[in-house]
C-alpha cells in the first residue's frame, strides 16, 4: 500500500472512530447521566401510583346495631391529556351527570391530568356511564371508588356519633375522637397504562394492600337510647325548653348507656344543621347545677366526720343573713338533720355544712368529685367547667357554692358525681367506647372500667344514698320521680338561669333531676336537665315537678327493658298526681298539686 | 483417482450438526415459549383484572345491601313503620320468653311485673 492510500485509510478510520465515539458518548449521556430524568418522564407518562382506599370502620352500639356505615359511591375524574374526543365526552357527561356544558368545557379545557368531574355517583349510574363511554370508544374518563357515610338512625344519638367531612375525616363525636381507628390505612399500587389508558396488569409494580378501619363498639344501648329520645322529645313538646339533656350511665363501669340532647339534627342532612343544633350539651354546656350539688356539701361534711347523718343544724327559719347577704330557703325550716337537709333541700343547711368543713376542704372535695376537670370520655370538645379556687371566693361563696351557685359544671360531670355516690364512693371514668375490633371481628382493644379514686368512704356513700332515697318520697322534693316497684335515690335541682351579661335571668330556670335505680344495688344513674322550661304556672317550674317525672318515665321503661326485678312490697308506689301540662285548653283547670307548693320569692334563685 | 476424489469431499460431522440443530431448536423453542408465555401473562393479567373488578363489584353490592338492611332495620325506620301501621307490636307472654339467665324471683311466684307509672302517664 502506498503512503497516500495508507493516509486515506487512517483518515477514514479516524472519522469512523470520532463518529462512533460521539454516538457512544451520546449513548452514555442518555443511558447513564440522564437515566433518572428520562426514566421519571417515562414513568410519568405511563405509570402512576394508584391509591387503594381503605374503607372507614363501622360504628355499632352495644348490641351490634349499626350506627354509622359506608355506602359505596364513585367519583368521576378526567385526565385531560388523554381525552380522544373532548366534544363527545362533554356531551355525554353533561347529559348523564346533569352538569352544564359550559362548566364541563371549562374544567376539561385545562391540561391537568386529574380533574374531578363529579363526586358521589351511585354505583348504578356509574355503571351506565361506564358502558356508554366504552360503547362510544371515549377515553380519558375514569372512575374512582368512593364512599359516603350513612347513619341509619338519622337524628338519634347524633351528638355522640358525630359525622365526617367529604374527605372522610371525623369532625364531631365518636367519628372525630376515634378517627385514628376508624380511618384505616390506604394502600397503593404502582401501575402502568397503555395508550388507551388501560392498566397493563403484568407491569404492576410494588403493591400494598389497604387496611380497613377498625370497628368501634359503643356502650350505648339503642333500646335505652330510644327510650331517652322519646322522653326528651315529649319533654320538648310539653315544656318547650331551650335545651335539654338526658344521660343514662352504669355506675359500676362508667359505661354511658344513653345520651340525648336537644336541639338536635339529622346526621344524614348535616349540611342543613345549625351550629346550635350540633352541640353535645352533655359535655360542652356549662350550667349552675343548683341543689343537685348539695350532695357534694353533705358528702364532704359526713366524710370528714364533722357531722353525723342525724346531727341537726338550725336552718334559721328560712332566712339567714351571712356575710351581709340574705340566704333563703324555699320554706321556713327550723332544725334539720343532715339527712333532712338533702331531703328538704335546704340552702341554709347546705351552706352550714360547707362552713363546718371550711373552704379549703370543701374545695378539695369538689375537685375530688371530678368537677373542674374533664371526665375523659371519648368525645371531643369536652370542657372543664368552672370551679374557682378558694382564694378567688368572695365572703359568701362558701354559702352559695353548696347550693350549686358560682360554679359551672357539665351535665356529664353531675352524672359522674351521682355515680360516685351510687358506686360506694368510687369515682369512675365515664366511657362511651366499649371495644375496638378489626373488620374480621378480632378484638383490637377492649376498654375496661377505670376507677379514678375513692372520693368518699363506702359508709359515707351509703349515708348519702340513704338520704337521697328520702328525696324521692312523700317527704322529699321529688316524689314525682318515684318508679313503682323500685327504690330510687336522687336529687332535684332548680337553678335560676345565668344571664349572658352577668346576674340571673328573671323567671328562667334550669331544672334537673339526677338519681339512680334501684337504690340498694344501682343498675343505672340518670340525669335529666331542662334549660328554660315553660310550665303552665310558674310555681310548677321545679326540678322535682318537671325533671322528676321525666326521670321516672325513663327509669321505669329502662328498668323494664333491663329486666330488673321490682320489690313486691314497694310495687305500689306513692300515688301522685301528674304535673299539669302546658296545654292551652287545660289552663283554666287548676292543678291539684299546685296548692301544696309554696312559692317563696328567692333572691338567690335557688330552689329545691 | 478414487483417492483424490475422496480427499475433495467434506465429510459431515454428525455430532456437530446435531449439536447445531439442537441449539437452534432450543433457541427457537425458547423464543416461542417466551412469546407464548408473554401472551399468557397478558391474558392472565386481563383475567386477573376482570376477577378483581368482579370481586370489587360483589363487595360493592354487599356493602349496598348491608346499608339497605341497616336502614330498613334501624330503630328509626321500624318506629316509623310502626306508626304508619305496617308493623304491630304485641306483648310477649311470659311462657314464650326463654331466659338464659333467670332473674332472681321473689318468693311469690305470681308476682306482677312492673306496673304503669301513674305519675308519669301522659
Amino acid at each position: 500500500m502506498n503512503p497516500n492510500s495508507r493516509r486515506r485509510s487512517a483518515l477514514v478510520c479516524t472519522a469512523f472512530i470520532v463518529l462512533f465515539s460521539v454516538f457512544s458518548f451520546r449513548l452514555i449521556y442518555l443511558q447513564v447521566i440522564k437515566h433518572d430524568e428520562y426514566a421519571e418522564l417515562a414513568a410519568e407518562k405511563h405509570g402512576y401510583k394508584q391509591i387503594i382506599y381503605a374503607e372507614r370502620g363501622t360504628i355499632f352500639d352495644v348490641n351490634n346495631d349499626v350506627l354509622a356505615h359506608n355506602v359505596p359511591l364513585e367519583t368521576v375524574v378526567a385526565d385531560a391529556t388523554r381525552l380522544n374526543n373532548p366534544q363527545a365526552v362533554v356531551s355525554l357527561l353533561s347529559d348523564e351527570l346533569d352538569i352544564p356544558t359550559d362548566a364541563l368545557v371549562e374544567k376539561l379545557s385545562s391540561e391537568r391530568r386529574y380533574i374531578v368531574i363529579k363526586r358521589g355517583l351511585s354505583e348504578s349510574l356509574a355503571g351506565t356511564l361506564r358502558e356508554k363511554l366504552r360503547a362510544n370508544n371515549l377515553r380519558g374518563i375514569y372512575f374512582q371508588h368512593d364512599a359516603s357515610r350513612i347513619y341509619p338512625n338519622g337524628s338519634m344519638l347524633c351528638h355522640v356519633i358525630g359525622f365526617t367531612d367529604f374527605e372522610h375525616h371525623g369532625i364531631q363525636g365518636v367519628e372525630a375522637s376515634m378517627d385514628e381507628y376508624l380511618r384505616g390505612q390506604d394502600g397503593y399500587r404502582y401501575v402502568e397504562r397503555d395508550r388507551a389508558g388501560q392498566e397493563i396488569v403484568p407491569y404492576r409494580g410494588q403493591e400494598r394492600a389497604p387496611r380497613d378501619g377498625y370497628q368501634i363498639h359503643l356502650s350505648i344501648d339503642l333500646a335505652l337510647q330510644n327510650i331517652v329520645e322519646n322522653e326528651i322529645d315529649a319533654a320538648m313538646k310539653e315544656y318547650s325548653p331551650q335545651k335539654a339533656t338526658i344521660i343514662l350511665m352504669r355506675p359500676q363501669t362508667g359505661e354511658i348507656l344513653a345520651m340525648a340532647n336537644r336541639p338536635n339534627f339529622d346526621l344524614n342532612l348535616r349540611s342543613e344543621a345549625k351550629p346550635e343544633e350540633m352541640k353535645n350539651r352533655a359535655i360542652i354546656d356549662m350550667m349552675e347545677p343548683g341543689s343537685t350539688f348539695k350532695i357534694v356539701a353533705a358528702a364532704t361534711a359526713l366524710n370528714e366526720h364533722k357531722f353525723a347523718p342525724d346531727s341537726t343544724l338550725f336552718c334559721e327559719n328560712g332566712l339567714w343573713n351571712y356575710g351581709g347577704a340574705d340566704l333563703h330557703d324555699h320554706r321556713a325550716f327550723g332544725y334539720l338533720s343532715v339527712r333532712d337537709i338533702l331531703i328538704k333541700s335546704s340552702n341554709i343547711g347546705a351552706a352550714k355544712l360547707a362552713l363546718g368543713v371550711g373552704e379549703e376542704k370543701f374545695y378539695e372535695y369538689i375537685r375530688r368529685f371530678g368537677f373542674g376537670e374533664r371526665t375523659g370520655i371519648e368525645l371531643p370538645g369536652e370542657i372543664n367547667g368552672v370551679i374557682r379556687p378558694p382564694r378567688l371566693w368572695s365572703k359568701i361563696s362558701i354559702t352559695r357554692i353548696p347550693m350549686g351557685h358560682e360554679i359551672g359544671v357539665t351535665p356529664l360531670q353531675m352524672t359522674v358525681a351521682m355515680a360516685t355516690i351510687a358506686n360506694q364512693g368510687k369515682l369512675i371514668m365515664p366511657r362511651i367506647v366499649k371495644s375496638v375490633t378489626a373488620a374480621d371481628g378480632k378484638l383490637v382493644s377492649s376498654l375496661s372500667p377505670v376507677v379514678l379514686r375513692q372520693v368518699i368512704s363506702p359508709e359515707t356513700a351509703a349515708q348519702i344514698g340513704d338520704a337521697l332515697r328520702g328525696v324521692v318520697s312523700d317527704r322529699g322534693t321529688a316524689a314525682a320521680a318515684a318508679v313503682p316497684g323500685f327504690t330510687i335515690a336522687g336529687k332535684t335541682g332548680t337553678a335560676q338561669k345565668v344571664a349572658l351579661n352577668g346576674g340571673y335571668e328573671k323567671g328562667k330556670y334550669v331544672v334537673s333531676f339526677v338519681g339512680y335505680l334501684p337504690a340498694d344495688h344501682p343498675e343505672f344513674v340518670g340525669l335529666v336537665v331542662l334549660d328554660d322550661t315553660h310550665t303552665s304556672k310558674p310555681e310548677l317550674n321545679y326540678g322535682g315537678l318537671v325533671a322528676g317525672p321525666i326521670f321516672s318515665r325513663v327509669a321505669e321503661k329502662a328498668a323494664r327493658y333491663l329486666d330488673l326485678e321490682p320489690h313486691e312490697e314497694i310495687r305500689k308506689a306513692i300515688p301522685l298526681e301528674p304535673v299539669q301540662r302546658n296545654i292551652p285548653g287545660e289552663r283554666n283547670r287548676a292543678p291539684r298539686r299546685a296548692a301544696t307548693v309554696e312559692r317563696v320569692a328567692l333572691t338567690n334563685a335557688s330552689r329545691h | 483417482m478414487t483417492r483424490s476424489r475422496r480427499k475433495n469431499c467434506n465429510a459431515i460431522n454428525a455430532a456437530s450438526f446435531a449439536r447445531w440443530i439442537v441449539m437452534t431448536a432450543f433457541l427457537a423453542l425458547a423464543g416461542l415459549s417466551y412469546v407464548y408465555l408473554t401472551l399468557q401473562l397478558y391474558h392472565l393479567g386481563e383475567r386477573k383484572k376482570a376477577i378483581e373488578n368482579e370481586l370489587a363489584s360483589l363487595r360493592t353490592q354487599n356493602d349496598v345491601t348491608n346499608v339497605q338492611i341497616a336502614a330498613l332495620t334501624s330503630r328509626s325506620a321500624l318506629q316509623r313503620r310502626l306508626k304508619e301501621g305496617y308493623l304491630k307490636m304485641i306483648p310477649i307472654s311470659e311462657n314464650n320468653i326463654v331466659r338464659l339467665t333467670f332473674p332472681p324471683r321473689p318468693e311469690r311466684e305470681n308476682a306482677i311485673r312492673p306496673v304503669i307509672n301513674q305519675s308519669g302517664t301522659r
